[in-house]
Formats: structure tokens, C-alpha cells, sequence
């Protein structure tokens, strides 16, 4: 197989040449081909299943021949291979087919007959925890898998799989005292992740092994829930990594692996899958998110408190939901120093396809809500906003309210470059002109490994679970041990990763690769200097939340940054056009200056998608616009002017940046309204939303809050007795 | 790939592909580009026995301005936009083609194919009503033409007959002024949600409101009293929303597009300089 990372700054580069070997270009001599059957219901029990139409030549699994398989899930154990007796969303997996065609496989799916009685779903995170609201499942058992890596805290008999909360000071009493408190609700849409390449995987059982070839981000998590569904040892899985053509978190955990590999124990041969377009919006989207804020300051905008309850649209799958939830909760309130803070963040079950891990991991949903409150409060107060928060900003040595303490803190230097970069200051009123400021967690506790192995040939072979997926966690891994071994690049190679040859990792998440590797990569040379042969290098970041009270670590390193955006409306259709964003991102020391500058355009791309148009629609829980003629993103000629900085320190260490310039992009240009007198409230900020904002005079619907604000109560009493 | 995909008919001359239109009408689908045909199959919309396929059939490709714009059905979007001769005579077409998707598709779909389709959300087919554009019908019977108001009739719905091919189009000159205002909601690459396609030729004002219901809509009553100078262009833009019945689809609600024909069709009314 071609190494992809080979020179990738030139016209050579395999990805330009067509070289590159993705997952779903993966072969292997009599292989077969896999196609899914799905739920066209959002919940019913399965009656009956027909598959005696189907010719021979084509096999067929079903739920008959994966009774002996275990239940799985990265974080709760609620999924099965194939749905077994209900269906929880439209597109659920329920019979799989294998042939030696694709087409053959395609042709049989018509021919399956299944009788379905249909169940009462709910849809919306809000509609779910209403008293009486259907269960998408009754019982909810925690994964061994270690990817449930924190306490916690489904609640039986309710759909919420996880509920985490901050309890920091007093804040029922420290409202009581502010000059001004202001609250609102916030909302948020789904939102696909649409990589080019979609979802692939490749399975086969060989000499008592299970092998699999996968585009993943989380090969061992994956090793660790197929070994659970087979009932074997870890040791049993092999799992192979080519590159991907794209993830943003949506090939993270078991999505089409553990179908391969029962189709692949059935027929007993190779088995691939490959999803169509549409099947991506029934595999993996963005959650929903509903959160009601409200902050409370002294006159001179001192922040007192702040309380804040979210719920994160998890769909008919916890997957990494409880992980999302626990990250929007613990980064909501915000790069601040309030000295009371209450949060309370629920995973929410309904009848949707699953939502899970989305470039950013629910940092987006919270930094919407909390920094457009921010805007909201200095208005009350007739503050600048952004004098406002650099009054109350997390400094050098500050402690956040989880009780840990701030280091290395730029939080004021990036949203200092970014107010300047859109000219903030040019005018009094700022209309046209929002910021935004924000801090992110990145996968904490984690452990990363690197071995080093010196080659007869004198070259170096890097072994390592690193996954590459477009974002340059290769090549900058590989130009770190260069530099560190004095060689050139091009001696250092970096093969697909394989589990039964790279050191354990935790996972390729949370834009923490490069940095975590840059400090395993120093051990591990070291190791080799001692050796001579192969270097070993380890690095493990303890910490971790108390799930009842959020006190602890929630990051043994944060991810800062700013952002800002000059915009103007077209006040009678509501039509927004964003002149300008700007994002100043916090990189410590850059590795590779174009790659770094590429994962902050990209981000502010997908940033944009997500503030203006991207949004998936339903109806009775049926994705209505599965493709991209219906689902739109954002073109080369909706970029507007994007400006971006990479704050850098001297000594520094290596911060992750490949998520950061996302999250704040929403909550600049909502609060670029605001400075315009238009108030938003939800994601995405379409034309249709910004008129009914304008008719409304830019005013709060009252009527609206007051609802959301008794199903906040209702919804926080209910989550408080259990 | 084996299997049974849709047998794929391929003639080479004009007279042959209508003796299979006739022969075959409604079992084979008529494909000019494929931007329509092939997305529709590709997600399982369209699943034809066959299709007609025009691209090897000679001499369908081209822009003849002489007087009267004259467009052969397989002339792709591009070439309209970039056609001088459409971009002199004809300014404000060559802008609505421009309009469309992305180059990649503008490079591949074709005038005949877009008209033929009749999709409520393409651009051109407004501004081929308000420019007076007549299809050229052919079929077994003779030829026929017919005005793009009365060609499309509703949601992919056209008056060709089963054995008729579109074999051209014709624009006639004489063109003072156009304008093509496409409201996007969402991505530039996107259909629009509403679009406002005016000409003004000698006096007389032909305004259509394109992709906010099945067909676009033109009112010459509405655009007589403009040009006469009785209706202010507010008022206009209000009547043409109270008459207009919106569709709503994921670029806008019905209620919505009420409001954005009523502003749109004032603004083009106003770029026309009528106040």
C-alpha cells in the first residue's frame, strides 16, 4: 500500500494522483458485498421477516443468525449487530446481505418481506423527557469499553442516558444578590458531517482471527466492542486502518464493522460494506441541542453566577452522546471567572438515527448559547460586550469551576487579535459586528503510545494508532520524529495502522493527536537512543470529572480561541451576508504551518454551514433531505473574507487545533446581529428565522421563554430526584 | 457492472431518435445531459426501461442569433452564458444560465433538458417566459410551437406528447432591458427559493416569478398596468404575492415566499427603472 503521507505539499501527493488506497477501495480476493436493509419505521416491534424470495447466490442475515452475539456500545451497551425484536429510528439496520455483486446485493433487499407493528416515538430532546413520553429503552447498561471513560449516570425508566452537573457555589442564592440577571433558551439543529468518502469497512475471520479493515478514528475502542460482540479476547481483533477521505467525527466507534464481520462469519468469506450517500444521514449526525441559560452580574459587570441546563439530542443510540452531553455541560459556562456556577447536561434518547462525535463534540451547542447570553447581558448592563468579557476572562493561574486551575491561559490574546482583526473597534456601536470567545476540552483522562523502529536500511518505521483522515496527523508526526531523530522526512515512514502492530492510543478524537504524539515522540526517541532498535514512548494524562458535583479535571489541556465577524442583512427578506469572520486560534508552537492554517479554514468553513443553512430536516423521524441537493454546504462562493491567526508562545507546548475555529463562528455572527438589534436564538440563523426576528423588533417571543422555562423546571425537578 | 440496468438507445440522427420517441414514447426516458435523469436514478426516483439517449444525434447543439435567438435543445448552460450573441442581444438570459448550480453542471445540462424536466425549482425556465421564448415541438404530426407558458404546465409536467421531441427554442429580439433575480436561501450553488425573471420590449413588460409553485407565474394584466404606469411596483409585488400560492420545501415556507416574491418582484420592477 502507498504511504499517502508521502510529500504531501505537492502535485505527488496520492490523495491528487488517485494513488491513495481508501477504506472502500480495500479489495481482497473472494470478497463479497454487503447491502442493509433498514427500518422504514421510527419505532415498531419486528413481527415477522420473509426472506425465502431471495435466490440463492445472495446471504442473508438476519436477527436468527446474531442470537448468539453480544449487545454493544461505546458508552451505553445498546445496540445490537441487527435490530432483534423493536426498531428505534428510520434507517435502522435490520436484515444485511452479502453477494458476490454489489448489485446482486442491491437487488435482493427488494425481495425481503418484513411485517412491522408500529410503537408511539418521540423525536425532539424536549418531547423525550416529558412526563408519560415513550422509552427508546427502558434499561440502559453501562459499556466496559473504555470509552465510557467517566461516572456514568443513565436514569432507568427515563430517556436520559446520562446526566452530569456542576455544583459550584450557590447560585439560587447568588442570583438573589445580582444587579441583573438574564436568561434565555437556546436551540440547535442536526447537522451532517458529510466526509467525500462515506462509511467503509472491510471483514474477515481468518485462522481463528477476526481481521478488519476500517476507516475509523477509534480503532481500538472498535477492537474492544467487536471482541465483545463475538465473545472474543481483544487479541482475537485484528483492526487496520487505511486513511479516510474525511470523518469530522462520524467514523468513530462500531458503525458498519460489526455487520461486516457477522456477514463475513455466515458466508465465510471477506465482506465489505460500503454506505450509499443517503445511508450516511441513518448512520451518524450531529446532536440536537436545547439549553436555557441564565447569568447574573453586579452593575459594574462583575459576573456573580451562572445556571444553565442542556439537553443533547442523542437519537435512538447513546453512542458517544453521554460524552457530548458531559462536554457541552462542563464547557458551558464559559472562559469566565463566576464564582457560583450550577450545570446540569442530559443525553437524551428519541426515535432518530444515532448522533454522536461532530467536529467540536458539543463545544458548538454550549459556545452558542453561553457567549450569545454574554451579548444579551452587556446590553442589560450598557456594556461593551467585549469589555464585558475581558472584564471577567480566565487569566494565567485563574480556577475554572471545576476547581481546576488555568495554565498557559490566551484566552485574552485571541479574542484581543480577533476584535482587532474585523476592526471591533472602529465604531461605538459595533453594529454589524460580533465576537466571541470560547474554551474546549480535548479527551481527558488519555493515554497515547509511539514505538520507533530503526531499519537495517537506515530508515525509521513509526508505529502508531494515529489515524489519518485528511486533518495531517501523519505528516506531522512524522516531520515531529524527523526533527527529533535528525534525519529528513522522507526516511521516516508511518504505515496504516494495525492493531496488532501499533501501541495502544486512546483514540484519534479531539484534536489531540499532535500534541499528545509530540510528547510521546520525545520518550520514544529517547528509548531508541538506549536500544538501538525500537523506542517506546508513552504519555498518560490523568483527570476526570465527579459526574454529581463536575468537580475535578475536565481538561489536562484546554483548546482557546476567538473569533469574529462583520456581517449586514437584508432586513426584508432576512438574508444574511456575512462580510467578514476571523479566528484567532491558540497553537502553542506550530508543527506545519500550511496544514494548521488548512484545519482553521476548514473549521471556519463548516463553522459557516452550520450558522447559516446546514440543517437536517424530518418528518415522523424520517431524514427528509438525504442528499446534497436537499442538504446543502457551503460553496466556494458563499465564503465571505476569512482571516485567521495561530497565537503561538515561546516554549510552548504543541496544542491541538483541528476543531477549535469552529464552534465560535455561530455565536460571532449571532451576536453581529445582535450589535444590529436582531436577536437570534437558533441554529441555523436562516433567512426565514432572521425575518421573524425582524418582525419581532428584535425582541424575545416571552410567551416562548416562559414555556421553555417550565420545562426546564419540570425537567431539572425530575432529573433532581433520581 | 452486469445486471439489468435500462437498455440504452443511442441514435444518431434526428429522424431516428424520433422514430423511437414514437415507437417507444413513455417506455423510454429522453436524456439530454443527465443532471436530471441521472440524480433521479442514482436515488432510486427513476428507474427507466430505457432511455433515449440524444447526445450522438448531430447538429442539436447550437445558438443561431439572427433577429430571433434560436437555441438547439442540446446547447448546454454554459454555452448560454458565454454565447456573445446571447450576451448582447439577450443580456439578462445569458445571466439566469449563469446562475445555475456550479460550472461542472452548467457544462453538462442542456436547454432542451432543462425545459423538458419542467422542475419547479430551475432557473431558466422563468426567464424563457418573461423573455416571449417559444418551444419547438416535432413529432410524427409536424412541428409545433408552443409559448413556455403554455409548454409547462405543472410540477414535471409539459405539453410535449409522448412521441413529440423539444428540437428547439426560439427567443424573440427586440429585448430593452431584463433582469434575472435569483433569492437564494441557502448555498450559492443552491435552486433558488424564489426567482423574479422582467423584460421590457417596446413598452410591453413580461415579469415571471419562477420556483415558488409548480409553474412559473406570469400575470399580464399585473405587468400591463405597470407598463401603463397605473400600478405602483409595490403594489405589484404585493398582487403578484396574493396571487402566487407558494409551495413550502426546505429552501423556505409558503408564508415566507410570500413575503420575499412581494420584495423581489418590487426590486426588479425598480432595476427595470419602474417606480
Amino acid at each position: 500500500m502507498s504511504d499517502p503521507t508521502r510529500s504531501s505539499d505537492t502535485m505527488s501527493d496520492p490523495r491528487a494522483d488517485g494513488s491513495i488506497r481508501y477504506s472502500q477501495d480495500m479489495e481482497m480476493e473472494g470478497m463479497w458485498h454487503a447491502r442493509i436493509l433498514r427500518s422504514p419505521y421510527a419505532h415498531a416491534r419486528i413481527r415477522r421477516i420473509d426472506t425465502s424470495a431471495v435466490p440463492e447466490g445472495v446471504v442473508v442475515l438476519t436477527r436468527d443468525d446474531i442470537r448468539d452475539l453480544n449487545r454493544y456500545g461505546c458508552q451505553i451497551r445498546d445496540e445490537s449487530v441487527l435490530a432483534m425484536d423493536e426498531v428505534m429510528f428510520v434507517g435502522a439496520p435490520v436484515v444485511a446481505v452479502a453477494a458476490a455483486t454489489r448489485r446482486a446485493a442491491d437487488e435482493a433487499l427488494p425481495l425481503i418481506d418484513v411485517d412491522y407493528d408500529e410503537l408511539p416515538a418521540v423525536f425532539t430532546e424536549m418531547e423525550a423527557i416529558a412526563p408519560g413520553a415513550p422509552l427508546v429503552h427502558p434499561r440502559h447498561y453501562i459499556s466496559e469499553n473504555d470509552a465510557a471513560y467517566f461516572g456514568m449516570r443513565p436514569i432507568d425508566g427515563t430517556n436520559i442516558c446520562h446526566r452530569f452537573r456542576i455544583r459550584h457555589g450557590d447560585v439560587d442564592r447568588a442570583f438573589a444578590e445580582c444587579d441583573v440577571v438574564v436568561e434565555e433558551v437556546f436551540t440547535t439543529d442536526s447537522a451532517a458531517h458529510v466526509p467525500m468518502e462515506p462509511h467503509a469497512s472491510l471483514a474477515r475471520w481468518h485462522e481463528g482471527r477476526l481481521e478488519v479493515w476500517s476507516g475509523t478514528q477509534t480503532p481500538f475502542n472498535n477492537r474492544m466492542d467487536l471482541a465483545g460482540i463475538f465473545g472474543l479476547q481483544p487479541e482475537q481483533v485484528r483492526i487496520v486502518c487505511p486513511p479516510m477521505g474525511g470523518s469530522f467525527g462520524a467514523k468513530t466507534f462500531v458503525r458498519t464493522e460489526a455487520i461486516a464481520a457477522a456477514l463475513a462469519r455466515k458466508t465465510g468469506r471477506p465482506v465489505k460494506v460500503v454506505l450509499d450517500r443517503a445511508e450516511e444521514w441513518q448512520t451518524m449526525n450531529r446532536h440536537p441541542a436545547t439549553l436555557w441559560m441564565k447569568i447574573g452580574a453586579m452593575r459594574d459587570g462583575t459576573l456573580v453566577a451562572k445556571h444553565v441546563a442542556c439537553w443533547a439530542n442523542t437519537g435512538a443510540h447513546a453512542d458517544s452522546g453521554p460524552g457530548v452531553a458531559q462536554k457541552m455541560g462542563y464547557a458551558s459556562p464559559g472562559p469566565y471567572r463566576i464564582p457560583n456556577v450550577w450545570v446540569d447536561s442530559h443525553c437524551v434518547y428519541t426515535n432518530t438515527p444515532p448522533n454522536g462525535a461532530y467536529r467540536g463534540y458539543g463545544q458548538m451547542q454550549c459556545i452558542w448559547a453561553s457567549e450569545r447570553l454574554m451579548d444579551m447581558l452587556a446590553r442589560r448592563l450598557d456594556m461593551d460586550p467585549y469589555t464585558l468579557r475581558m472584564k471577567n476572562i480566565l487569566r494565567e493561574g485563574d480556577t475554572y469551576c471545576t476547581g481546576e486551575i488555568m495554565h498557559d491561559v490566551a484566552f485574552e490574546e485571541c479574542l484581543r487579535r480577533s476584535a482587532e482583526a474585523i476592526g471591533y473597534h472602529t465604531s461605538d456601536d459595533h453594529a454589524g459586528k460580533g465576537v466571541c470567545v470560547l474554551m474546549k476540552g480535548m479527551q481527558t483522562p488519555s493515554r497515547a503510545s509511539i514505538a520507533i523502529e530503526a531499519e537495517d536500511d537506515g530508515t525509521f518505521t513509526i508505529r502508531c494508532a494515529t489515524i489519518e483522515m485528511g486533518q495531517g496527523a501523519r505528516p506531522a508526526i512524522r516531520q515531529m520524529a524527523a526533527e527529533l531523530l535528525g534525519v529528513p522526512m522522507e526516511r521516516v515512514t508511518y504505515p496504516d495502522p494495525d492493531t496488532d502492530l501499533v501501541p495502544y492510543d486512546t483514540r484519534t478524537t479531539s484534536s489531540r493527536s499532535t500534541h499528545v504524539m509530540s510528547r510521546a515522540l520525545v520518550e520514544a526517541v529517547r528509548d531508541l537512543e538506549k536500544n538501538g532498535k525500537r523506542g517506546v514512548g508513552e504519555v498518560t494524562d490523568k483527570g476526570g470529572l465527579d459526574p454529581d458535583t463536575g468537580q475535578g479535571i475536565a481538561s489536562s489541556h484546554w483548546h482557546q480561541g476567538a473569533a469574529g465577524a462583520v456581517v449586514d442583512v437584508d432586513v426584508e427578506t432576512g438574508k444574511l451576508h456575512v462580510r467578514h469572520v476571523h479566528a484567532s486560534i491558540y497553537a502553542g508552537k506550530v508543527v506545519r504551518r500550511a496544514a494548521a492554517e488548512l484545519q482553521n479554514e476548514g473549521s471556519i468553513i463548516m463553522g459557516l454551514g452550520t450558522a447559516l443553512f446546514e440543517n437536517i430536516t424530518f418528518d415522523g423521524g424520517q431524514v427528509t433531505n438525504a442528499n446534497l441537493s436537499d442538504y446543502n454546504i457551503p460553496s466556494f462562493h458563499d465564503m465571505p473574507r476569512i482571516t485567521h491567526d495561530l497565537v503561538e508562545r515561546e516554549g510552548a507546548q504543541v496544542y491541538g487545533l483541528g476543531e477549535t475555529a469552529l464552534p465560535p463562528i455561530p455565536a460571532a455572527i449571532g451576536n453581529a446581529l445582535a450589535a444590529s438589534g436582531i436577536h437570534m436564538t437558533a441554529l441555523p440563523m436562516t433567512a426565514e428565522r432572521v425575518l421573524a426576528s425582524i418582525d419581532g423588533g428584535g425582541t424575545v417571543d416571552e410567551a416562548r421563554r416562559r414555556e421553555m422555562r417550565d420545562i426546564v423546571e419540570a425537567g431539572l425537578h425530575r432529573s433532581e430526584k433520581s | 457492472m452486469e445486471g439489468n440496468g435500462p437498455q440504452w438507445l443511442a441514435p444518431t440522427s434526428l429522424d431516428e431518435a424520433l422514430g423511437m420517441r414514437a415507437e417507444l414514447q413513455e417506455e423510454a426516458t429522453v436524456v439530454a445531459g443527465g443532471t436530471f435523469v441521472g440524480v433521479l436514478m442514482n436515488v432510486g426516483f427513476m428507474a427507466p426501461a430505457a432511455l433515449l439517449s440524444l447526445r450522438g444525434v448531430p447538429g442539436l447543439s447550437y445558438i443561431r442569433a439572427d433577429g430571433e435567438l434560436r437555441i438547439g435543445p442540446m446547447t448546454t448552460h454554459r454555452a448560454m452564458e458565454l454565447s456573445p450573441d446571447v450576451r448582447r442581444g439577450w443580456p439578462a438570459l445569458a445571466r439566469a444560465f449563469g446562475e445555475v448550480a456550479s460550472p461542472r453542471v452548467r457544462n453538462q445540462a442542456t436547454v432542451g433538458g432543462v425545459l423538458a424536466d419542467a422542475d419547479y425549482a430551475s432557473d431558466p425556465p422563468a426567464m424563457f417566459l418573461a423573455m416571449g421564448a417559444r418551444a419547438v415541438l416535432r413529432g410524427p404530426k409536424g412541428v409545433r410551437e408552443v409559448p413556455i407558458e403554455n409548454f409547462i404546465l405543472g410540477y414535471y409536467e409539459t405539453a410535449l406528447a409522448p412521441d413529440e421531441l423539444l428540437v428547439e427554442v426560439r427567443v424573440p429580439g427586440g429585448v430593452e432591458a431584463g433582469v434575472y433575480r435569483k433569492f437564494r436561501t441557502r448555498s450559492s450553488e443552491d435552486r433558488p427559493c424564489v426567482s423574479v425573471a422582467a423584460v421590457r420590449r417596446g413598452g410591453e413588460l413580461r415579469l415571471a416569478v419562477g420556483a415558488a409553485t409548480s409553474t412559473p407565474q406570469y400575470f399580464p394584466d399585473l405587468c400591463a398596468a405597470v407598463g401603463s404606469g397605473t400600478r405602483r411596483a409595490r403594489e405589484i409585488g404585493e398582487e403578484y404575492a396574493s396571487r402566487i400560492e407558494p409551495i413550502s420545501d426546505s429552501r423556505g415556507s409558503a408564508e415566507y415566499r410570500r413575503r420575499v416574491i412581494a420584495v423581489e418582484v418590487r426590486r426588479a420592477l425598480e432595476e427595470l427603472a419602474y417606480v
